[in-house]
This record gives C-alpha cells, sequence and structure tokens, in this order.
C-alpha cells in the first residue's frame, strides 16, 4: 500500500510538454486535475479543502486521499456533511453496534420486527470508515472536520484543542476537550473561576456527582508512516438527536461476545449554531492557528468530479464493497436462544459461519445437523431474509426452525444496502 | 536449507570469490574469514546464516499497553523493504499502520488478525539481509570511540533484538524524511551551516541497500550522519547527504580540498523535461525507420510572395499551413499514417486504430520548453484557417496560457526544426502516433533546371520517422513523396482540397 503519490506527481505542472497521447490516458476534468496538483504540491503546506458532496463514501474516499497524497510537511484541512447515515469504526461489529432492522426505511419488514418502526427519515446508510474508534450517526447538522498533519506533530488534543477554541470564540464557553479527547459541553449550574485559555476546563466543570457533561465531538485517528489524519464529527443543529439512540442501539448487543472495538456509549447534545457560520470560523481557526507555515488554498471539492482520480475510485469502491462492510468485522459469537429454551451459539469469522454449536442436549440432534449443514461455511452477506434462507435450504420445514430464523432475522439481519 | 546455502552462495559469487561449498546449519561461521571494510564490494557476507531477528512492536503512545491486529499486509516468506506496511492495528480511537525499519523476509507472524498484540513485545520475525552483529562493529570501523564501546555493547541484552524504533506518535523524532520532491529544487543551503556531529558509533551499521547506494554515490559510510537507532545511517541520510554535498562547497575530508575546478550544477529536471523523458523512454521501444528527401520550395514561396504582398504583416502565410494541409491530405490517400497503434487493450494482440480526424501536432517553442500543441480536424481546414491556429495556438504557447486540451489526441506530428536551422533531422515519434515529420530550414541551392542550366532552388529537408512494426518502408515513401508532390506544385493541391 505505497502511498499514490505516483499519479499526483506526474501531473505536477499543467501540461505544457509533448503529452497529446499520454494525457488521453489521464483524461481528467480540469477541476478534478486542478485539486490533485494542488494537493500534491509541496509548495502548499497548508491547505483547507470542503467537499459539497453528501454521499458518505465519497468524502471518506477523498479523505484517504488526503492523507495519502499529501506532501509530508503539510497540514491540511477538509470539511464535509453527509447525509444521515450511521458511521461504524475499522473494526466493529456491525451487528452489535448498530440496529441494523430499521437502516432501510421502506424495506418490507419481517413480522418478527415488531416494536421498532424506523424513525421517519427515510433510508439511513450504513458505512464502515477507516479509521479507529466508534459508531457515529451523520446527517446534515453535523460538520465532520479532518487534520491531516505531520506525524511528528501529531497529538491527540491538538485539533481538539483547535475546535474548542473556535467555540469559544463564538460564545460556546462550555465547551472543552476531555479525558478521551472528545469536545464536551460541561452542565455544571454554578461558574466557578476558570483560567479561559485552558481548553480542558471550563467555568462550568464539575467533579464528581455533577451532570454529565453532553458529548458534541467525538473523534478518531489513522496513523500511517509519516502522516497522521484526526476526524471528528461536530453536532451542532441536528434535527435528529432523539433518534440517534434507536439507531446505534443493536437488539443483538447483549447476544454478541466479539473481539473489536466497542462504542462508548454517551449522552449527546447540540451545540446549537448554524454549520455555515461554523464552517467558516473554523476554517478561519485554522488559517490562524498555522498561519506561520503559509497561507491556506481554499478548493470546492465536489464529490462526483473527483471520483475521476483512481485512487479515490478505488477507495471508493472498496467502500461500498459487501466484503469491506460485513467480512470485515472481527470474529464473534453470537448466542441466541432457540426453541425450547435451547442455546445456540454461532461462530463468525471473515462474514463467514464458522461453527454452529448447541449447550447440552437442550436441541435434537437432526435439527442441529440440519442447521449445520444449512449454515455452516455460509457467507452472512449473501443471506437476504433468513427465514426464506433457512426453508430454500431445510427439508422438512417445521415451526422451530420458524423461530430461529425469526431470532437470526432480530440478531442478525443483512440488509441489502444499495447504491445510495 | 538449501535456500541460506544458494544465498550464501550467491553472496560469494557477487564478492567475486570462489564459490564455497554449502554449509549446513549447524557449522559456526568463525572459519569465514572477516571483510575489512575498505574491502568492501557491496554486499557484505554475513558471517551467520540464520539472522532472524524479532521485530518488536514499539510504543504507540498515550500508554497503550496492547492493541488489536486488525490486518496484515504480509505473508511469511513475503520479501519487505524498509518503510513497506507490515500490519494495521487499533488501539481505541486510533488505526496505525505499523511499517518495517529494515530490508528483509518476513518468518514469522505472532499474531492472527484480531489478536491483541503487546507493546513491546515481538510482532513478527524478519530476516534481515545481512545484518551486521556488533563484533563486527569494532572491525568495520576504525574509529577510536569504538573500540572502547565495544566491551561495554557485548553486554547489552538489546544487542540481540531489533526495536521497531519510533514507528508511531510523539516519540517519531529522528526519522522523519525530510527530503522535499524531487521536482523542487533541493535546499541544501542549510545543511552546510550545522556543524557536522562525530558519526555515531554505528555509523557504519547498515542493511545492504544502504551500503549500495553508499558506494553508488561514491562516499563513506562514516562521513554520512545516521539518524537511526545508535546513529545507524539509514537511506534517508544518503540521500541527505548526496545532497548537501553535491550542491554545496562542504565536501567530506576525503575529497581533497577542490582546485579551481567548474563546479557542477544538480538541477532537478522541470517539468517538461520530465514529461520528455517519460515520453521518449517510451518511445524508445519503437523501431523508427528514416525516410528523407529535399522538397522544392520555390513553387511554393512564389505563390505566398503574391499571396503575402497584398496582405497586412499578421495576416501572412509561412510555408508551414501548406506543408500542414499537403500533409492532411497525403493522409487521406494513406491513413495508415494517421493511426494510432493500440498495444493497450489487448495486450497479445495489438491492433491498429485508423482515426478519421487529422489532428495534427505541431512542435512549438515556448518559454518553458518544446510543447505540441494540436491542430485538430485538419481535414476541414483551410490553408488560411490553418495559419491562424498557428498563430493563436503559438501566442497561447508564448504566453504560457496552453491547455491540456490543447495538447491532447494528436494523430500525427510535425516538428518545424527549420525555423530554428537543420537540415535532416531524425524525429522521436510519440507513441501511440505511428509517424512524425521533421521539416529542416530551406535552403537556396543550386541546381539543375529542364534544360540543364543552373538554376536557384530553394530546398527544404522533410525528414519522415515511421513506425516500423505496422508502416512498411514503401508506404511511407509514397506518402512523403504524395506531400513532396502537393508542396512542390502547390496547383495540385487544389484540385483535392475539399
Amino acid at each position: 500500500m505505497a502511498p499514490s503519490r505516483g499519479l499526483a506527481r506526474l501531473l505536477l505542472r499543467p501540461a505544457l510538454s509533448n503529452t497529446a497521447a499520454y494525457l488521453r490516458n489521464v483524461s481528467f476534468a480540469r477541476r478534478a486535475y486542478s485539486f490533485a496538483e494542488q494537493l500534491a504540491s509541496p509548495a502548499n503546506r497548508v491547505q483547507s479543502y470542503i467537499s459539497r458532496s453528501s454521499d458518505p463514501f465519497v468524502n471518506l474516499s477523498i479523505e484517504d486521499y488526503i492523507l495519502r497524497t499529501s506532501p509530508p510537511d503539510s497540514t491540511v484541512l477538509f470539511l464535509y456533511k453527509n447525509r444521515p447515515c450511521v458511521v461504524i469504526g475499522r473494526n466493529q461489529n456491525p451487528w452489535s453496534e448498530v440496529n441494523l432492522g430499521i437502516l432501510q426505511a421502506a424495506a418490507p419488514r419481517s413480522t418478527a420486527v415488531k416494536d421498532t418502526e424506523p424513525p421517519a427519515i427515510g433510508d439511513v446508510h450504513l458505512v464502515r470508515r477507516r479509521s479507529g474508534g466508534g459508531a457515529v450517526f451523520h446527517d446534515e447538522g453535523n460538520l465532520n472536520w479532518s487534520i491531516t498533519c505531520p506525524r511528528t506533530e501529531f497529538t491527540r488534543d491538538k485539533h481538539a484543542e483547535m475546535v474548542v477554541r473556535a467555540l469559544r470564540k463564538i460564545g460556546i464557553e462550555r465547551a472543552r476537550v476531555n479525558e478521551r479527547h472528545d469536545i464536551v459541553l460541561d452542565q455544571g449550574h454554578e461558574k466557578r473561576p476558570s483560567d479561559p485559555q485552558d481548553t480542558h476546563q471550563t467555568a462550568y466543570t464539575v467533579d464528581e456527582g455533577g451532570p454529565r457533561p453532553l458529548k458534541v465531538s467525538g473523534s478518531a485517528y489513522k496513523l500511517t508512516r509519516g502522516r497522521a489524519l484526526h476526524h471528528a464529527t461536530t453536532l451542532l443543529a441536528s434535527p435528529n438527536l432523539h433518534i440517534i439512540p434507536q439507531y446505534l442501539h443493536s437488539p443483538a448487543r447483549k447476544s454478541i461476545q466479539a473481539k473489536g472495538v466497542e462504542s462508548v456509549s454517551s449522552p449527546v447534545a447540540n451545540i446549537g449554531l448554524d454549520v455555515e457560520m461554523f464552517q467558516k470560523r473554523l476554517q478561519d481557526e485554522f488559517s490562524a492557528m498555522y498561519a506561520h507555515q503559509g497561507k491556506p488554498h481554499i478548493v470546492q471539492v465536489v464529490g462526483e468530479e473527483h471520483l475521476q482520480i483512481p485512487e479515490i475510485r478505488k477507495g471508493y469502491n472498496e467502500l461500498k464493497t459487501d466484503d469491506w462492510m460485513w467480512s470485515q468485522t472481527p470474529q464473534f459469537d453470537l448466542v441466541l436462544e432457540g426453541p425450547a429454551r435451547s442455546e445456540i451459539k454461532i461462530n463468525v469469522h471473515h462474514g463467514i459461519i464458522k461453527t454452529l454449536e448447541t449447550k447440552g442436549d437442550s436441541l435434537p440432534d437432526d435439527m442441529l445437523e440440519e442447521l449445520q449443514t444449512a449454515l455452516v461455511g455460509q457467507k452472512l452477506q449473501d443471506v437476504g431474509n433468513w427465514t426464506q434462507f433457512l426453508q430454500s435450504r431445510i427439508e422438512p420445514w417445521h415451526a422451530d426452525y420458524g423461530v430461529i430464523a425469526d431470532r437470526l432475522e432480530i440478531l442478525l439481519p443483512v440488509p441489502h444496502l444499495g447504491k445510495p | 536449507m538449501s535456500r541460506e546455502a544458494a544465498r550464501f552462495l550467491c553472496r560469494s559469487a557477487l564478492v567475486g570469490r570462489a564459490p564455497i561449498a554449502p554449509r549446513t546449519e549447524a557449522c559456526t561461521l568463525n572459519v569465514v574469514p572477516r571483510r575489512r571494510w575498505d574491502q568492501r564490494r557491496g554486499f557484505v557476507a554475513t558471517h551467520r546464516l540464520k539472522v532472524v531477528k524479532p521485530y518488536i512492536l514499539a510504543d504507540i503512545g498515550e500508554g497503550i499497553t496492547e492493541c488489536q491486529v486488525i490486518q496484515w499486509f504480509v505473508k511469511p516468506g513475503a520479501r519487505v523493504e524498509q518503510f513497506d506496511p507490515i500490519c494495521e492495528v487499533q488501539s481505541d480511537k486510533a488505526s496505525v499502520e505499523i511499517t518495517s525499519r529494515f530490508d528483509g523476509v518476513i518468518k514469522k507472524l505472532y499474531y492472527e488478525p484480531d489478536d491483541m498484540a503487546k507493546v513491546g513485545k515481538p510482532l513478527v520475525d524478519i530476516d534481515i539481509q545481512s545484518e551486521i552483529s556488533e563484533a563486527d562493529a569494532a572491525v568495520l570501523d576504525g574509529a577510536a570511540e569504538n573500540k572502547s564501546a565495544e566491551a561495554p555493547e557485548k553486554l547489552e541484552p538489546k544487542t540481540q533484538e531489533i526495536e521497531v524504533g519510533r514507528n508511531d506518535t510523539a516519540a517519531f523524532t529522528g526519522e522523519v524524511p525530510a527530503q522535499p520532491a524531487p521536482s523542487l529544487p533541493a535546499e541544501p543551503a542549510q545543511e552546510e551551516s550545522q556543524p557536522r556531529k562525530p558519526p555515531g558509533k554505528h555509523a557504519s551499521l547498515a542493511t545492504p541497500a544502504v551500503r549500495h547506494m553508499i558506494k553508488a554515490a561514491n562516499l563513506k559510510i562514516e562521513d554520512i550522519e545516521g539518524t537511526g537507532r545508535d546513529g545507524r545511517v539509514l537511506k534517508d541520510d544518503v540521500q541527505r547527504h548526496t545532497q548537501a554535498t553535491k550542491a554545496g562547497a562542504g565536501t567530506p575530508a576525503p575529497q581533497s580540498a577542490p582546485t579551481q575546478q567548474p563546479e557542477d550544477r544538480i538541477q532537478p529536471l522541470t517539468p517538461i523535461q520530465s514529461a520528455m523523458f517519460k515520453k521518449m523512454a517510451i518511445s524508445l521501444s519503437i523501431p523508427h525507420f528514416l525516410y528523407t528527401d529535399g522538397v522544392d520550395f520555390t513553387s511554393l514561396n512564389t505563390i505566398r510572395k503574391k499571396y503575402n504582398a497584398t496582405r497586412e504583416k499578421s495576416q501572412r502565410l509561412t510555408t508551414f499551413p501548406f506543408i500542414i494541409k499537403a500533409v492532411s491530405l497525403a493522409l487521406q490517400q494513406y491513413p495508415l499514417l494517421n493511426a494510432r497503434l493500440d498495444t493497450q487493450t489487448i495486450p497479445a494482440k495489438p491492433q491498429l486504430v485508423y482515426q478519421g480526424s487529422h489532428n495534427i501536432g505541431i512542435a512549438v517553442d515556448s518559454p518553458t520548453g518544446l510543447i505540441v500543441p494540436v491542430i485538430r480536424n485538419v481535414q476541414a481546414l483551410s490553408i488560411e484557417q490553418i495559419a491562424a491556429e498557428i498563430v493563436r495556438l503559438g501566442e497561447l504557447a508564448r504566453a504560457g496560457k496552453i491547455t491540456s486540451a490543447d495538447l491532447k489526441d494528436a494523430t500525427i506530428t510535425l516538428s518545424n526544426i527549420g525555423s530554428i536551422g537543420g537540415g535532416v533531422v531524425a524525429p522521436v515519434i510519440v507513441s501511440p502516433q505511428v509517424a512524425i515529420v521533421g521539416i529542416g530550414r530551406a535552403k537556396t541551392v543550386p541546381a539543375f533546371g529542364k534544360d540543364g542550366e543552373l538554376v536557384r532552388k530553394e530546398e527544404c529537408t522533410f525528414s519522415w520517422s515511421a513506425d516500423h512494426r505496422v508502416v512498411d518502408g514503401a508506404t511511407a515513401a509514397r506518402c512523403a513523396e504524395v506531400v513532396k508532390g502537393y508542396v512542390e506544385d502547390v496547383e495540385s493541391m487544389l484540385v483535392r482540397l475539399r
């Protein structure tokens, strides 16, 4: 996975050369061309971009391209907003982190899923990002910011502090960076003396026992050989705050034992700012922070156009594959209750059911065998509807299998996330 | 086992000695005579057959003691170079790519994906290509500091492990590759002003790849400042050093005080040169055959003078538009020379794409170098229009405003080098075109008229290069003759003009 600099280097200067046929092979729209050129130019030590696309796959692919292509000593800011989607971390388990059943508002619901009517916000897409961390919900009231900088200069707090400074300048004095490097709003009632320059404490910070601070921004990081990417959400004005918990609480959470990162749940809140205004302030704060290194060059990045850049297109395609979404899940065990209080344990690795066992004799042997034959070796992402799937594989059918199919539909659904 | 032996044999061959019989693992290597550093030949024979070392997962920072392995990028047996990624690990919110510090071969992976890898414990076993042990360091490096340090060195248990230095956050101080991109001129001046530190005691320790680089650059390893662990010299150090020494006067001591020699100047390739370099490197694979002939411009010049007499300076025609039109007309009869050789679509079966438009690239001199803007659809343009296009593109080129759209998709190229000079030229075809024409300078020469009398003739040499893989000599020659015919007798073009 060598950094993809080769292509960008070739485009370093506008083609004032004998390159007629050569450029034919690399036919860029001019805009995509100028972005790649600008990004990779070592003269641009401070860069600032903003995305017009609300497609999370496009934005994440552009972000990864920035990480891999920007010059080693440069610092790049990238701002983007996504349409409603749930984004899980690199190594998380979608079944235990996300309520998959309600993602597709219009999908035909199986009778098993009774008491979770999807919130009326339409289809919510599911994305697995490349950085670590937990599951978050994105929508247009949430501004994502990402900063790519040299690894030697990276600390987890550095840019969280920058954002807190920007917030405080607008008057959000309760904002601070907490011990997990997230940004929270203190909820204390009394105002105590506090150093305004200290971004880790506010006048409203309470000790143990007081009201918990509300999280407004969560961060994740990706570190490569020479570069560090820090990206984070910022809940400015999400209209969906009250339904976020529904998406991020999975019915299978207790039934799944997994290796991998679990999300740390925190109560969230909107900061209550206009998104456009905050974007501008954040860009200004970034420019000021890095003014000694250079003046950033603002480029409007549009999603679709930049898919013409092969690396971005490749990253985009990868993020959308079923393999990336489902089979990148680390190994896990699912324990479900079968008919007659039996307990069935399914082990899944690389998205494939590896073993199916039962505890004791609670399940008749022939049933166990049928299930094993039907399911072991099956790739989860190919299943579709569990009831139909099992019915096509198991003869003769009886109601007990139906019970198992229903439980699987609740705990291990595999919604088919078509092209957004 | 035989692999180890084979490697040993190869090394012996490389250093020019007689091949040594394969040894078994049980043999100790004290028998092998040590090589002196000054006799280095690029590869130094190791005096261990197995140099497999455990590669420790270094501190990622933030007090993290373990992290999860997400995916491996290597397998046992895979060859890695310094800076190749080995695996990706994740600790709570950060996913981190771990890269290799050495060149070598991966022997063993200590974890499965999803396992928790412990910081400070081995991550993989890597067979470092010819690592130099501490004992050798004393022989290799003649500096006094070494000899005193040698004894305590042996006591350090750490010498038996190779730590992944400085992979990650916060502690990553020494390894930052400071080289700018090659297309920017290096800034070596600042290196000069810093006093040179004495070489670290392990400055001589380096992987074969690094020592090869040093040898190729005619340097001595002791002179290079090593930023690796314990002063080891890494690839980056060598590159930094070469840039520093070449650009300035701070040469290392062994090179004696320079006499009054004019200094060499290092200049990286400009973007145009880089592009030319790449293009011409591709053209190397094309078998060119050259066909030249003199073309009589007398009649053409007469017609031109007549036309230009009544025109403003800006609207006067040179010979070039006529030639371009003539070539286009000839291409109607010999479309093969306007074809494109496609070796990409089906690599096993190259094919010719006969192109309908005649997009003629004209080589133009611009302040930044030679560029080739394209006049599109010459078959549909009049000579006047062609002339206007030439002027327009020329102005754009001089102003530096040529866009990539103007440079794309030429089907054949005409190079009017004659505007500068030259007789016979051997122009180089630009892939995927199959032909190119070079036009020399028109000279006044004596010739014989139809009755044998001596006449003045203005002659210009047209040099055609064609891709002999697909164009045969006869076709090219006939096309050239047709063009010559049109240019020498402009009226004959008239009957063919559309």
